[in-house]
């Protein structure tokens, strides 16, 4: 028996495939170093010192009870938020629908490319960017808020609709088509099944993402707890921000874990 | 009964899947098609439901030429028609019995089968068959929580709830273990049997073939080189239809 070579876990490589990996690095370490160095790290001159602000902001409100009132009345406009979110997220899961089974590729056809890009155009204009064209629209208040989480998540539910869509298994339908049943009942018994359970988690993922969405909306007056933050943040009165942070770190947290429980029994 | 009148199929790309096939199947017989994976067996299977269509000659079902069906005809027709799958082609996410009653969809109204009004008589019907394979204590369990033989049985009983004429199986017990494999196969000619359903299967497991079979009809290279009753097959008969020495590998065991 010959004298057995060295095993390596990796193939062979070229000299040429070398050097292009020392080139990436090399080139990656600039880019880096340049960065860094092209910017202006020095600290501008403030009042009041971080370490006051954040004393500010999550401590006075919780041990003064002169501010415990105010978390009351800034939850209910924490509720607006969360309903802003729903509205807007229901409305994005069903008109994704239409976008999603034409953007699939079985679904879609030789077309498909039309729906895909409808979604990429949305992914790629900013949640902010859709909140100041609806207020523009519609005037400041929730109503824009909704219209904006609406369109700006028909975007990623809809990608998401069409990857379940492609994914399809259609070995049920075929069993379905060869007992006699028609194209209905194929679809109703052979796909809908597949789809509904991942379209609820899909959909359900989206509302986690639009609650914290529709917060940051408030900022350019599409209503709902991002107004009272942004008038806090801009007059300085910290203990209200930290009031407004807390209550949205709450509903955010409690929001994210009930969902995600739902949608692991989804799966 | 079933018949095939001078039956070629080429497929698109060239490759003659079948040529010439002449054959009937009578009413009530267990048949086994054995021979190498590409003799065109899964091929002539589907002929006989229009899942696969012939390019020349006739299939007939109770003297039916099939390929002349319009749409609302052959649904019919494919009702009277089971077809097991070798990977049971069940929707995971639903109960056994709901997939069971996937196969009495052809025979319920499409607005009554959409809000999920079944008639009473054919639930007991698809909960009987359950029991009649051995699960019918996994009736509302999900499809995807069973196992390889259990998902089978399933399949078995959506093709009975059909209650059709003949039954079609095509690689049965290709994707289970020997004791599951002999387990599903009793089931499947025990039910048969008792329907007095036609029944034709697809196995290259030759030791299957020879346990289970009233006929055996060997194919090779698109064409029907062997058809007799089992009482005419030794382990010569597959080493003709073959073409070679049996492999071991080619029987599934015991």
């Amino acid at each position: 028996m010959s004298q057995s070579t060295k095993i390596s876990l990796r193939s062979q490589r070229s000299l040429k495939q070398k050097a292009t990996f020392v080139l990436i690095v090399t080139s990656l370490t600039l880019l880096y170093a340049f960065s860094l160095w092209s910017q202006d790290f020095s600290i501008a001159s403030s009042q009041s010192s971080p370490w006051t602000i954040l004393y500010r902001l999550f401590v006075v409100p919780l041990i003064n009870p002169s501010y415990w009132p105010s978390f009351v009345e800034k939850s209910w406009l924490m509720i607006e938020t969360v309903a802003i979110a729903y509205a807007g997220g229901i409305a994005a899961s069903i008109l994704a629908l239409p976008i999603a089974l034409l953007a699939a590729k079985n679904s879609g056809g030789k077309v498909h490319y039309v729906g895909k890009m409808i979604l990429n155009a949305i992914r790629s204009i900013p949640e902010l960017l859709f909140g100041v064209f609806f207020v523009a629209a519609v005037g400041p208040g929730s109503f824009a808020g909704v219209l904006a989480i609406s369109v700006n998540s028909i975007g990623m539910i809809g990608k998401l609709y069409a990857e379940s869509i492609e994914s399809i298994d259609r070995a049920p339908v075929e069993a379905i088509r060869a007992s006699g049943g028609n194209s209905l009942q194929a679809f109703w018994y052979g796909i809908l099944p597949q789809l509904l359970p991942q379209f609820l988690s899909i959909s359900l993922f989206r509302f986690e993402i639009d609650v914290r969405a529709s917060t940051i909306l408030g900022l350019v007056g599409a209503g709902g707890i991002g107004v009272p933050l942004i008038l806090a943040q801009q007059q300085r009165h910290w203990e209200e921000v930290g009031i407004i942070l807390i209550i949205v770190i709450l509903f955010v947290v409690v929001i994210d874990s009930v969902s995600g429980r739902l949608r692991e029994k989804l799966n | 009964m079933i018949e095939f009148k001078n039956v070629s199929l080429t497929y698109p790309n060239g490759v003659k899947a079948l040529k010439n096939i002449d054959l009937t199947i009578q009413k009530g017989e267990f048949v086994v098609i054995v021979g190498m994976s590409g003799a065109g067996k899964s091929t002539l299977i589907k002929t006989i439901n229009r899942l696969a269509t012939v390019t020349e000659g006739e299939v007939l079902v109770d003297s039916e030429n099939v390929m002349r069906l319009k749409e609302n005809r052959l649904r019919k027709l494919r009702t009277q028609i089971g077809i097991i799958f070798q990977d049971y082609n069940l929707v995971g996410r639903m109960s056994a019995i709901r997939n069971v009653m996937v196969g009495r969809l052809g025979h319920t109204t499409t607005f009554k089968s959409i809000i999920g009004r079944f008639p009473q008589k054919d639930l007991q019907l698809a909960m009987r068959n359950l029991e009649r394979v051995g699960i019918g204590e996994k009736a509302y369990v999900r499809a995807d929580q069973l196992s390889g033989g259990q998902k089978q049985r399933v399949s078995i009983a959506r093709v009975l709830t059909q209650q059709p004429k003949i039954i079609l199986a095509d690689e049965p017990v290709a994707s289970l273990d020997p004791p599951t494999s002999h387990k599903v196969m009793r089931d499947l000619k025990r039910v048969s049997k008792e329907d007095e359903l036609t029944t034709v299967v697809n196995l290259h497991f030759i030791d299957l073939a020879m346990e289970y079979a009233d006929r055996i009809i060997g194919m090779r290279e698109g064409e029907i080189v062997f058809d007799g009753p089992i009482e005419e097959v030794s382990e010569k008969t597959f080493e003709e239809i073959y073409g070679r020495p049996i492999r071991e590998e080619e029987k599934r065991g015991d």
